[in-house]
């Protein structure tokens, strides 16, 4: 179960301006990359660990978070360095969803979930069952639970920690 | 039931007889590519699982493309670093700053993409292999490096939708127009997430390697993970002397099923340009005539390949760049480069009036070679407008084929090139 409050898009989310162009070079580093992260989708994001420093457990957004097509990590580290423990969305875009699946953050699918929310609210997420809970207005919301892939890969700490292991125990990767 | 082609591939790169969309599968890859500024992470991601050889030293694929020629020391520190991990895994295929090109340009002029594959690349466009007939797939640096260290990735069997292009491509319409004018139509935010995109049909049939590229390059902006095109006797003829492996013609099964099958007649689509901001704000190039900008850009991985420079070139010829326009031109490889020099399109350009740079990203990174400014309004046949994107926020840039660039960068303001007598 993970517990706290979250940040509600109120448009678009581009991964572009999730990591803005000046730290696409940086280094893939949690610590680093969550300093600037959400730099560009509000002006008042974009100050040093202003993001992270609002510590959400959560973002909430619409239709194809972290679009615009970025395939750089920089957007989940940085997420995560920023304390960030889910992503609830309509949708999202397919690079990022894929490289929260390998880090492991939850990038969980819920329909009308950006309508239900405001920045602010206290939520709790239940992992095993997909349901949101919003505990400050007394509702909640069922999203597509995780596949057992998605999850497996999640339980092991991420993609890498998943091959690393199965590469150490000699197990083929199939 | 029958398979598309992209539900064959995934079948037949993990070692089944049958997939369906949904289905996660850990498959073969063909190739995995990597550039300058991402490629030490994967390197390193790599080693850190445990392993020092590659899965393959023939098939890890190395571009300076980003940050080539470095425009300061960071980025030449960058390289530096870059070259010496990619010398200490004695990798085969390095295409280092003087044999350099876009890497997905790449990928496919230098044999590194087979029909009936799958290669993926730490770049989002690595869709532009779909032109060859294979599965092309954007992926993050820990993809790479686990697929450096076992040949394999994994995905789950997208659903496929069919884009059946019929009719005649009018004069000066490029596959560019094409692609917008899907983006307009399907919208960028999305709509196509997660879909296989599949093109057929005789505009198709008709359309060189150079338009599949284009094509195949900007289904990623729709959202999708793929787009595919089946290899043909174009595709044949392309990869004849390019091709390093065996290939066969693998093609969807008649009885194949799809998401939604789109027709459009190519007939009716004239040049095509996206509104500075979104990529699916397009209208026809009517609607813009005598619209103003200062710089024209031609290049990218989308739009960079010698067919792009003979377009532009054509339109130029003995001709000058209006004096308000700086127009430049940056081609997708080194070889492209050399062929257009050979063909006397440089000779052409240049005294047209138009920069040729080293190729490289250039600008369309936004980080060196002819970047934005405060107030720029750029007409660019490159892939992506969004705020920022090629440097200033207080910038703005259009879309469009190489051929409205170079009509409008002729008359200074926003030209229809088939209303130019030429």
């Amino acid at each position: 179960m993970i517990k706290g409050k979250c940040w509600v898009a109120d448009d678009y989310v581009m991964a572009y301006d999730i990591i803005i162009q000046e730290y696409w070079t940086s280094a893939i580093d949690a610590a680093e990359n969550s300093k600037w992260v959400m730099a560009g989708v509000k002006e008042e994001f974009n100050k040093e660990n202003a993001f992270k420093d609002e510590g959400f457990t959560f973002i909430v957004a619409a239709h194809n978070f972290a679009g615009g097509g970025k395939s750089i990590e920089h957007v989940i580290t940085g997420l995560m360095g920023a304390g960030v423990q889910a992503v609830f969305a309509t949708s999202f875009a397919r690079l990022q969803f894929r490289n929260a699946i390998n880090y492991g953050l939850p990038f969980v699918t819920c329909d009308d979930i950006d309508k239900g929310c405001e920045t602010g609210d206290e939520l709790e997420y239940n992992p095993e069952t997909g349901i949101i809970t919003n505990i400050t207005k007394g509702t909640s919301f069922q999203s597509v639970p995780a596949a057992p892939f998605v999850a497996e890969v999640g339980d092991a700490g991420g993609l890498m920690n998943y091959v690393r292991e199965k590469i150490a125990n000699g197990e083929p990767i199939e | 039931m029958g398979m598309t082609i992209t539900e064959k591939i995934m079948a037949r790169n993990s070692g089944r007889d049958h997939v369906v969309p949904g289905e996660l599968v850990w498959t073969n890859v063909h190739t995995v590519m990597t550039m300058d500024y991402l490629g030490k992470t994967c390197f390193d991601k790599f080693r850190s699982l445990g392993k020092t050889e590659v899965f393959n030293k023939d098939r890890v694929i190395c571009v300076s493309d980003h940050l080539v020629p470095p425009p300061n020391q960071k980025f030449a520190t960058m390289l530096n670093e870059w070259r010496e991990v990619v010398k200490q895994h004695d990798i085969t295929n390095f295409y280092d700053l003087g044999r350099q090109g876009i890497a997905h340009q790449i990928m496919v002029e230098q044999g590194h993409v087979l029909p009936g594959t799958i290669s993926i690349g730490t770049d989002s466009h690595a869709n532009t292999y779909g032109a060859a007939g294979a599965v092309g797939n954007a992926i993050g640096v820990t993809d790479a490096a686990v697929a450096m260290a076992t040949g394999k990735a994994w995905f789950r069997v997208p659903k496929s939708v069919k884009f059946h292009i019929t009719g005649t491509w009018q004069p000066w319409v490029m596959a560019k127009d094409l692609s917008l004018h899907i983006m307009g139509m399907m919208h960028w935010n999305g709509h196509l997430l997660y879909k296989a995109l599949e093109f057929t049909g005789p505009a198709i049939e008709s359309l060189s390697m150079a338009g599949r590229m284009t094509l195949c390059n900007m289904t990623v902006d729709l959202g999708a993970k793929n787009g595919i095109i089946a290899p043909d006797a174009i595709t044949q003829r392309y990869l004849k002397d390019r091709a390093i492996g065996d290939w066969d013609m693998i093609a969807s099964d008649d009885d194949a099923e799809y998401d939604q099958v789109y027709t459009i007649d190519i007939s009716d689509l004239g040049p095509t340009v996206a509104l500075p901001g979104k990529l699916d704000d397009t209208v026809p190039v009517e609607k813009l005539i005598g619209t103003k900008f200062n710089k024209a850009f031609v290049g990218t991985c989308t739009n960079g390949r010698l067919e792009d420079i003979a377009t532009i070139a054509k339109i130029l010829k003995d001709k000058q760049v209006h004096r308000d326009i700086n127009m430049i031109l940056v081609p997708a490889s080194q070889t492209v480069y050399l062929e257009a020099l050979r063909a006397g399109y440089i000779e052409t350009l240049v005294e047209a009036g138009v920069a040729v740079d080293t190729p490289s990203c250039a600008a369309c990174a936004g980080i060196h070679t002819g970047v934005a400014g405060d107030g720029d309004i750029v007409l660019s046949a490159g892939n992506r407008n969004m705020t920022g994107r090629m440097g200033s926020k207080k910038a703005e840039i259009y879309l469009t084929s190489p051929s409205v660039v170079a009509a409008s960068a002729l008359t200074g303001v926003i030209t229809d090139p088939r209303t130019l007598s030429l």
